[in-house]
């Protein structure tokens, strides 16, 4: 039996994120991200830790964690529940921090199968169960899940093909010693398989980006005080949200709205301006915005196009330079604009001209917003995996492929280096429908003339 | 009832199956009788003079160390040894050997008729006497009937068998001999449901025709590897076979014969395997292979008859005189027996438990061809497990049945018996989901304890088995606990010899994973006097269960969490309908694949997770329930 873990609560942007474990590991995997050995909280209590990645880094939340001994759990394994706070940036990184661990993302009705596997839950009730899980999949949202399913399985059909040839060619080479079978040429095999297991790396990766896709991007305009940052932060949301006045520093405190561009569902955050200021009201807010950017996706820097770039623009920008952002060069409307460009054209990043008076160049800074998401790996054009399930099947695959690759390179007989890849056709088979025996063995007729 | 005879199991047939279930049952202490059209032919071997093959020599060592007699009759006939695939792991390697046909069929009648409790019956069986459900015996063409607990049919090709060379046609179960038609009648009235099978067999060749020097010899292994781990020693002297090919000459003739060919005529229905394609359908399917391989095989020492091995054929028997000569070394060549198609009858064998007791008749057996599968040692070890279980059920103990992860047999008889037949059936070592484990050398260790417990497995042959595994055993701790030091006189030479650094020390077992370190090195490191007698074979079989190790334990963690559900059984009258929410695709897809379990279930192309898991929570729910 393994430990099993899922989001509890809904995907997506919430106050708390509950995070289960559930299996023999639970209590380990928890003791490891809280850094104590020893930690064993008292049944059904909720207890108040910090989580770091390791025992180095810094926190990445502080969270409730509650211990229910296994038989007195929901699934009847041990179980521990990890309330943190609703980011799905910090939710994420807690989840792959325990499958780091050694924890396995969960099957579709996993933690009810154990449940009623343990005898926790009596017929009636898993049959409610059932029902549930039944609506989820009649859901529309589930509907774009099956679209993108068909998508991952056709892009998966290459390098299924490309497993089930090698298993043909080393199977026919094993079985059919006595027939006149061409030589194998284990250099270009390998060659192939390695091949195979890029495609499937590259596939898992865009798993970071699609995550946030699916659950929400966090776009946070940051610059220093009165370049417009409020009035584009209107002008996107198409209502007079913040207060604008010309008077530098008003907003004081960070602003939060929900849009949605091109589908994908976006929490925009207003700051107010960076600079040292003595107001103690103001300087509060600037320590919120601190804290904005450290949570966002991608920061919008916006400087004001009309004046020289002052020194608390570049420290806007240091400050951002390490994170994914565009830079939105306000006020296009000013005549002083147009002169000022060439002393810009140093930027390395994506910049957009924009007036929030005129509402020019919104559509440019809308698309350079979900750019940096869309084309992360030009090899995959766009398409992006989303569930957490895929990904750790993807990343299974391609280590059974790699540890075959390895073997063939070492000489090994190919009934060693065969193991990983029924096991990498065997993952990739969950998520596109198993291979069976019998369709092996047709390729192998079908390819080699057998028969003594 | 009135019988002539009455005994407690009846074998119908004397090949392979039916060989393995009369000296079984009888050696189990069951008056048995076997029954066969013709006695002097016992054990004959219809098509190729050769026993095992990689898989198929798995099974013999299995029928071997449970308790049968095959292994031991073909190492007493063999005339040419090979362990095959040498070159590769252990799990992969097999014996196979070419036996004498009438060395091996007079062995077998021998070692029958060394059975106290089993008697020969000539004669030929034409229906089955049936009382309230249970098989009560047989009736016999010549009006006699027998009486027995439960019969074993093991009728080979002879249901319903018809011959075919070119545009003859004739009723025979093999070429010369009469076929099996009442039989086959009798079981189609009890509601059998019956399907047809084909298969072939190639020209034989007068020795002295061939030119052997247009050939390439194949020569014996030098050290044989037998079948039984009883036997000591090969006493046959040991021959070559040679390899020849054909040519385009050869292909070009068969190409424009095509329609004397019953196969491509449309006359022969049944359906043929795939891996043991006729000539004709070689040169149609593989048109761009400009030619095809043949062995040449010795039928025996005292003829000069020759196997043409690669060139079954069911064209015309003149025309098969002229394209043999057309091969390259056989322009002078005369055939003796022509080749030949034959269609027949089988049972589908979802009719059985994996007993091979069928479900429609209490005490009935089947085994071997009627069951669908090719192959002399497909054939033996079925006919082993029914005679096993004719007799257990004669004497009302508990049936005998194998696992899938703990032999072929198990694989074999748990395919046929879940998936049916659509082809003629034979082992593959790729159809073993455990084939790392399920290896020809530890055979023993896996099934010998079974052969003793049944009652097949004698005192001394129990006696060596015990010292062999104990040594294997007490090698494995030596492996583990024995280091190789760098100080040690023998590290460099094994360094050197493998061309890498082999650190400061090394465990035996670590060395012996390495490619390339084979017996000479491990014995030359190996404190010999703590392992007395141990012999270079039980050597390697102590490296290769350290070898494997680590790959079956990764193997049982991935089948534990992808397989835990497998065994969840799905009714036959389960109705996926019932399942709310299950789009109807889904729903066609179950329906068409009809699973008998989960595992069945996964394995249907195009399935959803979702609907899958759906399935598994209502299928684990009333598990609960139940």
């Amino acid at each position: 039996m393994d430990t099993i873990v899922a989001l509890g609560t809904p995907a997506g942007r919430s106050a708390i994120g509950v995070i289960r474990l559930s299996g023999p590991d639970s209590l380990s995997i928890v003791r490891s991200i809280v850094g104590d050995n020893h930690f064993k909280p008292a049944p059904s209590r909720s207890v108040l830790r910090s989580i770091r990645s390791n025992a180095s880094d810094s926190i990445l939340d502080r969270a409730l964690l509650t211990y229910f001994p296994a038989p007195n759990s929901y699934t009847g394994d041990d179980v521990v529940e990890i309330s943190c706070h609703g980011s799905p940036v910090i939710v994420r990184q807690v989840v792959d921090l325990t499958l780091r661990l050694g924890a396995r993302p969960a099957g579709p009705g996993e933690f009810t199968l154990r449940a009623l596997s343990n005898g926790k839950l009596n017929l009636s009730q898993a049959e409610a169960i059932r029902d549930l899980i039944n609506a989820q999949t009649e859901a529309a949202a589930q509907q774009a899940l099956g679209q993108m399913m068909g998508e991952l399985s056709s892009r998966l059909r290459g390098p299924q093909q490309e497993l089930i040839q090698t298993i043909v060619q080393l199977e026919s080479a094993l079985e059919f010693v006595e027939d006149d079978l061409p030589g194998l040429r284990k250099q270009n095999i390998a060659g192939e398989l390695a091949g195979v297991a890029t495609v499937l790396l590259s596939l898992a990766s865009t798993f970071e980006v699609g995550h946030l896709l699916r659950d929400g991007l966090r776009v946070t305009f940051v610059g220093r005080p009165n370049v417009g940052k409020s009035s584009l932060f209107n002008k996107l949301l198409a209502v007079e949200r913040a207060i604008v006045t010309e008077v530098p520093g008003t907003t004081r405190d960070t602003l939060t709205e929900r849009i949605s561009l091109g589908g994908v569902p976006i929490t925009l955050t207003d700051t107010a301006g960076v600079r040292d200021s003595t107001d103690r009201i103001e300087s509060k807010g600037v320590e919120r915005t601190r804290q904005a950017m450290a949570e966002a996706d991608l920061l919008v820097v916006v400087i004001d196009g009309s004046e020289d770039l002052r020194a608390e623009d570049s420290s806007v920008l240091s400050l951002a330079s390490s994170v994914r952002h565009v830079i939105a060069i306000n006020k296009s409307d000013v005549p002083s604009f147009d002169i000022l460009e060439k002393s810009r054209s140093s930027f390395v990043t994506r910049t957009v001209n924009v007036s929030a008076v005129t509402g020019s160049g919104l559509d440019t800074l809308r698309a350079a917003i979900l750019e940096p998401f869309g084309s992360v790996d030009s090899s995959n054009a766009g398409f992006l995996i989303t569930d957490a399930r895929h990904y750790d099947l993807l990343l299974r695959a391609r280590a059974e492929v790699q540890a075959s690759v390895d073997l063939l390179k070492g000489g090994a007989s190919e009934e060693l280096v065969l193991v990983g890849l029924y096991n990498g056709l065997r993952f990739l088979g969950q998520i596109t429908g198993e291979t069976t025996n019998d369709e092996i063995l047709s390729q192998i007729f079908a390819t080699f003339c057998i028969g003594k | 009832m009135s019988f002539d005879e009455v005994f407690d199991v009846i074998v119908i047939g004397g090949g392979h199956a039916g060989c393995e279930a009369a000296s079984a049952a009888s050696r189990l202490g069951s008056r048995t009788a076997l029954v066969t059209m013709n006695l002097d032919l016992i054990g004959q071997m219809s098509c190729n003079p050769a026993i095992g093959g990689i898989a198929k020599g798995h099974l013999v060592r299995e029928i071997d160390a449970l308790g049968g007699v095959m292994g031991r009759v073909a190492d007493r006939a063999g005339i040419q040894f090979r362990l095959l695939n040498r070159s590769r792991g252990r799990a992969v390697q097999s014996p196979r050997a070419q036996a004498d046909r009438a060395l091996y069929r007079k062995d077998m009648r021998k070692t029958l008729e060394g059975s106290p409790n089993l008697q020969l019956r000539q004669g030929t069986v034409v229906d089955l006497v049936i009382s309230l459900g249970r098989i009560a015996g047989i009736e016999l063409q010549d009006g006699r009937r027998f009486g027995s607990m439960a019969v074993v049919i093991a009728t080979g090709t002879f249901l319903n068998g018809v011959v075919h060379t070119g545009r003859q046609t004739y009723n025979a179960g093999r070429a010369g001999e009469p076929s099996s038609i009442e039989l086959a009648e009798a079981l189609k009235r009890l509601g059998f449901p019956v399907g047809r099978l084909k298969t072939g067999t190639p020209p034989r060749l007068d020795g002295r025709t061939v030119e052997w020097s247009a050939f390439e010899p194949q020569p014996p292994d030098e050290v044989p590897v037998p079948f039984s781990f009883a036997t000591d020693e090969i006493l046959q002297p040991q021959l070559a076979c040679y390899v020849g090919f054909t040519s385009p000459n050869v292909h070009e003739a068969i190409r424009q014969n095509l329609h004397m060919s019953p196969l491509y005529s449309g006359k022969i229905k049944g359906i043929g395997p795939r891996y043991c394609p006729s000539i004709e359908d070689k040169v149609v399917k593989f048109a761009d292979k400009n030619r095809h391989q043949l062995f040449l095989e010795p039928e025996g020492h005292d003829t000069n008859e020759v196997y043409l091995n690669g060139f079954s054929t069911s064209l015309p028997a003149e025309l098969q005189q002229e394209l043999v000569r057309l091969i390259p070394g056989l322009e002078e060549v005369r055939i003796i027996r022509p080749g030949y198609a034959i269609e027949y009858d089988f049972v589908d064998p979802r009719e059985l438990g994996s007993d091979l007791q069928t479900t429609r008749v209490s005490g009935l057996f089947h085994a071997g061809q009627i069951n669908g599968t090719t192959g002399y040692e497909e054939a033996a070890c079925q006919g082993l497990i029914a005679g096993i279980n004719a007799a257990l059920a004669a004497q009302s103990r508990p049936s005998f049945r194998l696992r899938r992860d703990e032999s072929y047999i198990g694989v074999l008889i748990d395919d046929l018996v879940t998936q049916g037949v659509d082809e003629p059936y034979r082992v593959f070592t790729s159809r073993a989901e455990n084939r790392l484990s399920l290896r020809y050398d530890n055979a023993d260790e896996r099934l010998e304890p079974y052969g003793r417990g049944i009652g097949l497995v004698g005192d001394s042959d129990w006696e060596r088995f015990n010292q062999r595994r104990d040594r294997i055993a007490r090698l494995g701790k030596i492996l583990e606990g024995t280091r190789v030091k760098r100080s040690d006189p023998a590290y460099a030479a094994i360094s050197s010899k493998l061309g890498v650094d082999l650190g400061d020390s090394v465990t035996l077992a670590q060395l012996g994973k390495r490619t390339g370190v084979g017996v000479d090195i491990i014995r030359s490191v190996l404190p010999a006097e703590k392992v007395p007698g141990i012999t270079d074979s039980e050597i390697e079989s102590g490296l290769a269960d350290s070898l494997y190790a680590g790959y079956i334990e990764a193997q049982r963690l991935n089948v534990q969490r992808l397989h835990q559900h497998d065994s969840l059984r799905i009714r036959p009258d389960f109705s996926f309908r019932g399942l709310s929410g299950l789009s109807h695709e889904m729903v066609e897809r179950f329906e068409r694949a009809r699973p008998q379990n989960f595992g069945d279930a996964r394995r249907i192309p195009g399935l959803t997770p979702a609907a899958l898991s759906m399935l598994l929570v209502h299928l684990s729910a009333h598990q609960q329930a139940a």
